[in-house]
């Protein structure tokens, strides 16, 4: 699992902490059961200290992400589908906001910037990862489809 | 919750010759409980240093009460002492002796002396044992009296501007090795008084901001982090924006046409969407570092609250 924190963003660590395994979660790099790095582990490879990862794992299990089982790692709780799909857009929304903002500011009207968003979707656009949960569905039906 | 230091309204004031007194520190009160890494942030002359004397009892409370470790800290017995290690900002030692030596010297006092880690940090360090204490750079001197305050295993760790005489690669040797610290024992307790932000964001769970001898902050630094922001306002058609916001959440602010900065304290989303409501405005908020949020801990504020009157 890679998570990277920028100490000095301002954002804290613990947040940022949160956000990235809700990401992971949400992309599906780290599926239901998935173990995660021990507190001591986690906080020696990012360099923080060893209460701020532990704040964040104790508010994801208190959000129902994670859960502990006695002497064993923390892992990957089963996540309602809904909440999935609701989870993989808000971090989109949060970086929108920004660029919503900056749109106002420069008078761009909204189909334009709307427009712009849409090229830019092209411009990036990189085959789908086998670790993806829709691209999970379309590789099995493919393989599927060969079968047949 | 165990408390490692327990400063009960403790005033102090240096006297300046004929003119006075001025106080260094004014009925203050802290509490740090065991097992934090406590941040002790403050403009120069603030009384960062003085606190930590006080609390080895190098200077009586004139006023109240300090306790560290559950012992009154101007009775502190020899036990209680040798569960406690400090990093002076300008350290001196016996500049005749080998820096070996001189750490067998100090060990000598210590029956529970850890030469293993003793060892780890003098290679970690890259400290040359066979060099004359007196011919040390700063840097060096520095990294000996970390050494020196560490090698018992302190059960508290106070450490004055301890990365001031280091270089990028040992102050983050420095930040490293106390994380080590804490992870090997929780039960230890750490104070860092720096400003050297940078160096404290990195790895504080806990901020004490000292500034006219009282205590502006003295919360997690998450807490912290989440309290201030700063605020790219937009009007979004062009409209000029009102000469000031009137809500008593922001601490400062710089208005021109139709854009603005404010810096926020203590809002939450629900409040800024209603303020965005109100003004009819768009706001960008952004997180601020230790560094953007210390001006408005210290002097800086005081005259932005005296521009605003």
């Amino acid at each position: 699992m890679l998570l990277v924190v920028d100490v000095h963003s301002g954002v804290p660590v613990y947040r940022q902490i949160m956000d990235q395994i809700k990401v992971h979660i949400a992309s599906g790099l780290l599926s239901t059961g998935a173990e995660l790095p021990s507190t001591r582990n986690l906080s020696s490879d990012l360099g923080v200290n060893p209460m701020t990862v532990s704040k964040a794992y104790s508010l994801l299990e208190r959000d129902g992400v994670l859960e502990r089982r006695p002497g064993r790692p923390l892992v990957v709780r089963e996540q309602p589908e809904a909440q999935v799909e609701a989870r993989r857009l808000e971090p989109l929304r949060e970086a929108l906001h920004p660029c919503a903002t900056l749109a106002h500011q420069l008078g761009v009207p909204a189909e334009e910037a709307v427009t712009l968003y849409r090229e830019e979707l092209q411009n990036t656009a990189i085959p789908p990862s086998p670790k993806s949960p829709s691209a999970k569905n379309s590789a099995r039906s493919r393989d599927s489809e060969e079968a047949s | 919750m165990t408390l490692a230091i327990d400063v009960q309204d403790l005033s102090h004031s240096y006297s300046r010759g004929r003119s006075g007194s001025t106080p260094t520190l004014s009925r203050l009160q802290l509490q740090v409980p065991q097992g934090s890494l406590v941040g002790l942030i403050g403009r120069n002359g603030c009384g960062k240093s003085t606190l930590l004397r006080h609390l080895i009892g190098d200077v009586l409370p004139q006023r109240g009460r300090v306790e560290v470790l559950g012992c009154p800290a101007p009775k502190l017995d020899s036990a209680t002492l040798a569960r406690i290690g400090m990093v002076y900002q300008r350290s001196r030692f016996i500049d005749w002796m080998s820096v070996e030596e001189h750490i067998r010297y100090v060990a000598s006092f210590y029956p529970d002396w850890d030469v293993e880690l003793e060892q780890r940090l003098v290679g970690q360090l890259e400290l040359e044992l066979d060099a004359r204490v007196g011919s040390l750079s700063p840097g060096n001197v520095q990294k000996l009296a970390l050494v020196l305050a560490t090698g018992h295993r302190p059960d508290l760790l106070l450490l004055d501007e301890p990365a001031a005489g280091l270089d990028p690669f040992g102050r983050s040797e420095l930040l490293h090795f106390l994380l080590e610290l804490l992870r090997e024992r929780h039960e230890t307790t750490i104070v860092i008084a720096s400003h050297v932000l940078r160096d404290v964001e990195k790895v504080v769970d806990h901020i004490v901001c000292l500034h006219d001898g009282q205590l502006t902050a003295d919360q997690p630094l998450d807490s912290l982090q989440e309290r201030y922001a700063r605020w790219q306002v937009l009007s979004p058609q062009g409209e000029p924006l009102p000469h000031q916001f009137p809500e008593s959440f922001v601490v400062r602010q710089i208005i021109e046409g139709p854009q603005a900065q404010l810096w926020t304290d203590g809002v939450g989303d629900e409040e800024r969407k209603a303020f965005e409501q109100r003004h009819g405005v768009s706001v960008n908020s952004r997180a601020l570092t230790l560094d953007e949020i210390f001006p408005l801990l210290t002097r800086a504020r005081d005259s932005w609250l005296r521009e605003a009157s």
